[in-house]
Parts: C-alpha cells; structure tokens; sequence
C-alpha cells in the first residue's frame, strides 16, 4: 500500500485531544528541540575546522547562552521524563487506567528537577557570574 | 440551560457535495431543540425542517451500531450520545478525520475495514468441533472482555495521530480486534495475529496519545488492549 499522509498538521491539531495529547505534542518539540541543538553543535564543530574559528565562535556563543541553556535543559529532561512514562506503561499496561494521575506524577517530579537549578542558571545570570 | 425548555442552537456543519463543490464549505443553522435532546436530533431538526440535502449516517440512534460517530465540537463522538446541554449552544460537526468524504458527514469506510479484515478478525480452531460447545472459563472469558465491546464505529481510530500521519497503520480498532481474538484461549491463530501487528505498520506505531481511549462512546481502555498486545509480543518474543 502506498504510504501517504491522511490529516493534515494544522487540521490535526484542530482535534481536541486531552492532556495525554499535550504531552505527545509536547514530546515531539522538545525532540526537535534536541535535534536542534545537536545541529548547532555540529555546525559549530564544522566551522571551527572547516572555515575558520569566527562564525564557530559566534554559533557557540549563542547556543551557550543561559536562555538557550534553559530551553535545552526543559527539552532533554521532559522528553527524558516523558519517555520513561511511556516505558512504564508499555511495560505495565495495568497502569494505564491510572495515566492521568501517572501524567501528574511525572510532571511533580519534573518541575523541581527542572525548576530549581533553572532557577539557578535566571539568578546566575542576572547576578552576572553566567 | 433549563432542562426540558426548548432553546435555540447554532450549527456550524461541514459540508460537501463532489457533484457540485470544489471544496469544503460551512453551512451554518439554527435549530430547536431541548438540552436533554442529542446532537443527532439537532441534525435531524436541520435535514427535515432547514436543508433536506443534508447528509450523515444514522441507524439505531441508540450508541449501538455505531454508524453515527462524527467530530463534534473538535472530538470524535457519536451524535446519538452526546446531549446538547453537554455541547452547548454552538455546535461543530465535521466528518470523522482521515476518511475520504462521500458527501457532507458520510465518509467512505472502506480503508477503515480493510484494516479490519487484515487482523483476522474471526474465531480460528481447526480442531473438530465438540458435542456442545467450546468451553471456557470465567477467568479465561474475562481477559478479553473489554475488547469485545467495539462497534467498529472508527472514532478511535480516526481520532490517532498515528492514524493521521501513515495511511498504512492499522489503527487501534484493528488493534482491538485482534486483541479481542489473541487472547480467546479457543483461538489458534493468536501467533499469526501477533506477527501483523508486528510489522512496521502496527502496534509499534501507538504513541499512547489516548485520544483513541476517550473517543471510544463503549468505554473500552483501547490504549490498554494496545499496550496489552505490545506486552505479549515481548513476551513470546514476536
């Protein structure tokens, strides 16, 4: 059978999915997130070798700065985190009767690990040691 | 919203005819109905008293058949169960998504049951039948008594991502179905079902997104018999 796409993005995200369809959106972005950022490290590499250290110097400056940091750190941790949720459940199907409170669950684990030392990366960098 | 009280609702319904439209259109209608009433009689009011060209399927009107599910207000949902005073004033209505539109809300099912057919739905034992009947337990029968619940509406599997993005996945109603037949202890052909949905277009494409487990209007733990099928897989190493 040819393999095609039935539903377009946009119409799909029409669909009024719950919070277990937030989280697989959310998912995706963040993996692209990753990808983004294994990109620009790649970039940076390719240039410092390849033409000359100034526009490596540049990418690396960008992707080193503490907003950028933050956003990578939300991006690796929840889709770690939210990987491991699936893990579980396909392990334990019993569990999925309970994936809501699972979803809670992970995000109560999540927001501490990921709040705190970004909260610390916000202090260090307005306190001006970043 | 009084119950009993006749009220006024808008609806807002997509529409297409392929002998005269180019493309989809909305129509919008007013209709009167009461808040305990269902959006299908909503419908009902506009295809017998607004627009008689209007066009969906309908057959028991009772959540039984099936044949009424369609996208309300952003969700899959069967127009005989959802009542108005659960939806509101404005109402959406859009045929199921990922289905090729016939007219209006009628979609062609076909793709839908050609994945169907392709897990085996049935019972297999070459083994004579018995005198009475083949016998199981209460435990034995309870394992797959959730899946045997479906009504092959196509809420669930038109409401996947999965769905959405390869033509090919056999969606989590197949999934059901062949649940509902891996785990029948009458059932000899559980390790050929299991080899189908081991290919690249099954099982494995489930992301537990769950729309599938709240479209389903039977209540059945769809991403649960998924999960379920992916555990046996592992288990006897499909």
């Amino acid at each position: 059978m040819l393999r095609t796409r039935r539903v377009s993005y946009l119409e799909g995200l029409r669909y009024q999915g719950k919070e277990s369809m937030l989280a697989w959106v959310l998912h995706r972005i963040t993996g692209l997130g990753i990808l983004f950022f294994v990109g620009t490290h790649v970039v940076a590499a390719f240039f410092l070798n390849a033409i000359g250290d100034n526009i490596s110097k540049s990418v690396t400056l960008w992707y080193e700065s503490t907003p950028f940091q933050i956003f990578i750190y939300f991006c690796v941790l929840y889709h770690a985190f939210n990987g491991l949720r699936l893990v579980v459940e396909d392990f334990y199907p019993p569990v999925l009767r309970y994936r809501r409170e699972l979803l809670w669950l992970q995000w109560l684990i999540f927001l501490p690990v990921f709040g705190l030392p970004a909260f610390l990366m916000v202090l260090s960098l307005f306190s001006g040691s970043a | 919203m009084a119950q009993g009280e006749p009220m006024q609702v808008k609806l807002k319904i997509r529409r297409f005819n392929p002998e005269t439209d180019k493309k989809r259109w909305w129509g919008h209608y007013q209709a009167e109905v009461e808040p305990t009433d269902r959006v299908l009689d909503a419908l009902h009011y506009v295809k017998w008293h607004v627009d008689g060209t209007l066009a969906f399927r309908r057959s028991c009107a009772h959540g039984i058949c099936g044949s009424d599910a369609m996208l309300i207000n952003g969700r899959n949902q069967l127009a005989c169960k959802v009542l108005i005073k659960e939806v509101g004033r404005k109402i959406t209505v859009e045929p199921l998504l990922g289905l090729p539109v016939i007219k209006d809300l009628v979609v062609d099912m076909e793709p839908f049951f050609e994945q169907y057919r392709a897990v085996k739905p049935y019972l297999v034992n070459d083994d004579p039948p018995p005198a009475t009947e083949r016998r199981q337990s209460i435990e034995e029968r309870e394992r797959f008594d959730d899946t045997t619940k479906c009504i092959l509406c196509a809420a669930c599997t038109t409401s996947c991502p999965s769905f959405w993005a390869r033509s090919d996945y056999l969606g989590p109603a197949a999934i059901v179905q062949a649940h509902r037949f891996i785990f029948d202890s009458r059932d000899q052909a559980s390790q050929e079902r299991l080899q189908i949905l081991a290919e690249s277009n099954g099982v494995w494409r489930c992301r537990n997104i769950y729309n599938c487990t709240e479209a389903c209007p039977r209540e059945i733990q769809v991403t649960q018999a998924v999960a379920e099928v992916k555990r046996e897989m592992m288990r006897r190493r499909v």
